[in-house]
């Protein structure tokens, strides 16, 4: 039986490395350790089908053969259905021997595809290009190359993940983060140390090319400073709770990419630091609706005398408090997330510290307390129509001046998810300048792109 | 002072100990209603179960809710279908979750797909080409055939984390297969009418049903997975669609309505509206009365009952 079996095994044997082994079987190079894997999985798949039809082609043959009369083992055999045949022990030898003999032939190519090579272990890159095309009723229209964003990003080891943000602009290029993060403490903490935006207010953390319209609200640029860079280290804990409730604890140098209060480089006691603790919450009113409300405090005990770039002067030893209050209204229907929806989002800010108000021969320092806000609607018309209206209104951070308020009715038109085209009209309206400004937003994501759940 | 931080303390207390009596179960969460069926029907009582999707969601645009962050920071388990089907939410909620458990490679991350060998895996990783997964078409659960392979994929991952449970993972998966197993006898006996007929969906996310009960997916209203539909796009998805005579316009049910019908109109080919998972429609109550319910609407809609 061996002897009439076993070409008929080895044929398929063969057939089935041909198959494995075919032109058509996807090659090794620009493939990742997950696709090696995968592959490999569906090799052994793709062999353990095969080895299941020469089985039951096997049985058949058996069947076959028993059938016929001058076959003793025929009249003796029970009409076994295919695939409950009990396989003799010399039918399990012979088995082995091809698996046995497949595997060894197979054996080559899967070293081969399981080879590695160094640059499988570069991190994950992306490249975001932001353009504006503005035109301003007082100072005249620009091409602005806004931006040349590169981010890479990568586990380290099993404890924490790196990334970075350079970003190249014309007035060269900066790092914008660089940061690590770690990805396996207990009692539902992270911790994140190096530069990065800290977890402030609710739009201070976005990228610019990330935010909802073309231009940063005016008073997140006067109240943080921008971006809410930041040197430092956070900590960040999730509350053990049915509610959703975070709370972060941070310490940097100082807060706001365009803050101008420390340089980064000098070193300083414990109580020139800038101290953050952000509490948040979710609030879910149904499947569809829901509430994200915030709450931050960026203190500074101590801020020494510093002039801004208006110059005027700031500090002088006394304490500085930032306090911001962040609600966001989310209506996402289910079933429609990509098409519907409606995003309604303010933020209101408050600023406490000590400026000159004095004469410039006799300095008088005095308590000023500002505040401002800006509010934002956007309903999403179509996977790809984005109408918007951001209102901001803030008082001078000094209150040396009067505040500024700007209306910006704008449209996002989404491409694709990775190309972005704004238009945004902006009445802008402060002591001794108000204009009509236009602009008109390019945005491309190459490469590399997550939907983090900072940006949600 | 010290008064309110006791008082903080026996809070912490309490709540950490409610915590401890809930941890009687397995927690698993999937992504999916179809993966949550499953688990609970392999897991039995041994496991509780939670999916982040109700079932009307595009899998690909399940809202990043901070409440899942929460289910997830619980979970020993997560249960997903792969493929990068959950791109769009998954890994920003994992972060957040603060799990270590559950975080991608780690023993309680369950990929269903890891027995499939998936369709229309791209050769050239391009995004000229739409919103590609370069692992393959993630759309798996839409072919039951390959639901027995998720389902097997389960069993393994709940025995790889709970190898003490893992006899009655085994048999609990053996009654499951043999269930669907009945259920995919009866669906290609049924479907028999199906074969050969052509269809046009609106994402390319029926290739796997189409392919298991022999009919045929010849394009998308979408241009390219993930990007919305041009009217240039659509004048020659119509006419590709008059030539090779299509039957069918699928319109999964997170897709707008109105093109869909619009295409099937001028085209004079049959509107099917179809669910691309469970909890998609009320009787699509579990992954075989979801199979169930797209075989039998789209035989209704070929054989002149729809």
């Amino acid at each position: 039986m061996g002897s009439t079996v076993s070409p008929r095994r080895l044929v398929a044997a063969v057939l089935a490395i041909g198959v494995v082994l075919a032109p058509g079987a996807p090659g090794v190079v620009g493939q990742t350790t997950d696709e090696l894997q995968r592959e490999l999985k569906a090799m052994k798949a793709q062999l353990d089908e095969l080895q299941q039809k020469m089985k039951k082609q096997e049985e058949l043959i058996n069947k076959l053969s028993k059938q016929k009369p001058a076959t003793p083992a025929a009249v003796a055999a029970p009409a076994a259905t295919p695939g409950t045949a009990p396989a003799t022990a010399e039918e399990q030898e012979v088995e082995k021997r091809v698996t046995e003999n497949v595997m060894e032939k197979l054996q080559p190519s899967l070293a081969a595809a399981n080879k590695t090579f160094p640059a499988q272990f570069n991190p994950a890159i992306g490249l975001v290009i932001d353009t504006v095309a503005s035109y301003q009723e007082h100072g005249g229209g620009n091409f602005e190359f806004r931006s040349g964003e590169i981010g890479i990003s990568a586990n380290v080891d099993p404890y924490v993940r790196g990334y970075a943000i350079f970003n190249g602009t014309n007035d060269g290029v900066e790092v914008e983060e660089a940061a690590i993060v770690t990805t396996s403490l207990p009692y539902n903490l992270t911790l994140q140390g190096g530069r990065f935006f800290a977890d402030f207010g609710r739009l201070s953390k976005f990228h610019d090319h990330d935010l909802p319209f073309v231009n940063r609200p005016e008073v997140l640029d006067q109240y943080v400073g921008g971006e809410s860079q930041a040197d430092g280290v956070q900590l960040n804990y999730l509350a053990p709770l049915d509610q959703y409730v975070t709370i972060t604890a941070g310490a940097y140098n100082k807060m706001g990419a365009d803050n101008e209060q420390v340089s980064n480089e000098v070193p300083r006691a414990l109580n020139r630091f800038t101290y953050l603790f952000h509490p948040a919450t979710f609030i879910a009113l149904n499947d569809s609706n829901s509430i994200d409300v915030g709450a931050n405090l960026a203190w500074t005990p101590k801020v020494d005398t510093y002039t801004t770039g208006d110059g005027l002067e700031a500090g002088d030893g006394r304490a500085r408090y930032l306090t911001d209050f962040d609600i966001t209204y989310r209506y996402i229907p289910l079933s429609q997330a990509s098409y519907r929806g409606v995003t309604w989002g303010t933020e209101v800010l408050f600023n406490s510290e000590d400026w000159n108000v004095g004469p410039e021969a006799e300095p008088a320092f005095q308590r000023q307390t500002a505040w401002g806000l800006y509010s934002y609607i956007e309903p999403k018309l179509t996977r790809v129509f984005y109408p918007g209206f951001m209102f901001n209104y803030n008082q001078a951070i000094s209150r040396t001046a009067g505040g500024t308020t700007t209306y910006s009715p704008y449209l996002t038109i989404w491409a694709s998810e990775f190309q972005r085209i704004r238009a945004q009209y902006t009445y802008f309206s402060a002591p001794q300048d108000h204009q009509s400004q236009f602009f008109l937003q390019w945005t491309v994501i190459l490469g590399s792109h997550v939907h983090g759940f900072r940006e949600r | 002072m010290t008064r309110n931080l006791l008082v903080l303390f026996v809070l912490s207390v309490s709540l950490l100990g409610r915590a401890t009596a809930d941890d009687a179960k397995i927690k698993v969460v999937t992504t999916i209603p179809d993966l949550a069926d499953m688990t609970r029907n392999i897991g039995g009582d041994l496991v509780e179960v939670k999916s982040l999707a109700t079932g009307v969601e595009d899998i690909h645009a399940v809202p990043m809710k901070p409440s899942f962050a929460v289910l997830l920071n619980r979970a020993d388990l997560v249960v997903l279908v792969g493929l990068e089907a959950e791109h769009a939410f998954l890994p920003g909620l994992l972060e957040a979750a603060k799990n270590p458990r559950i975080l991608r490679d780690a023993p309680g991350y369950i990929d269903t797909s890891v027995y499939v060998t998936p369709l229309e895996v791209p050769n050239r990783i391009d995004r000229a080409l739409g919103d590609i997964h370069p692992m393959g078409n993630p759309h798996i659960n839409l072919d039951p055939v390959l639901g027995k392979q998720m389902a097997r994929a389960i069993a393994d991952g709940l025995s790889r984390n709970y190898p003490e449970h893992a006899a009655t993972f085994q048999q609990n998966l053996d009654v499951y297969l043999a269930k669907l197993d009945e259920a995919i006898a009866r669906w290609e006996k049924e479907a028999a009418p199906l074969k050969g007929k052509k269809l046009v969906s609106y994402h390319p996310d029926m290739i796997y049903f189409a392919d298991r009960f022999g009919m045929e997916a010849v394009g998308t209203i979408e241009v390219r997975p993930g990007i919305d539909p041009t009217p240039g796009h659509v004048a020659e998805l119509e006419d590709m669609m008059r030539r090779n005579k299509v039957d069918i316009v699928v319109r999964e049910l997170h897709y707008p309505a109105g093109l869909a019908e619009s295409v099937a109109q001028a085209t004079g080919a049959k509107l099917v509206e179809l669910p691309a998972m469970a909890g998609g429609v009320p009787q699509a109550t579990d992954y075989i009365s979801f199979i169930d319910y797209n075989v039998h609407t789209m035989l209704q809609a070929v054989q002149g009952g729809a």
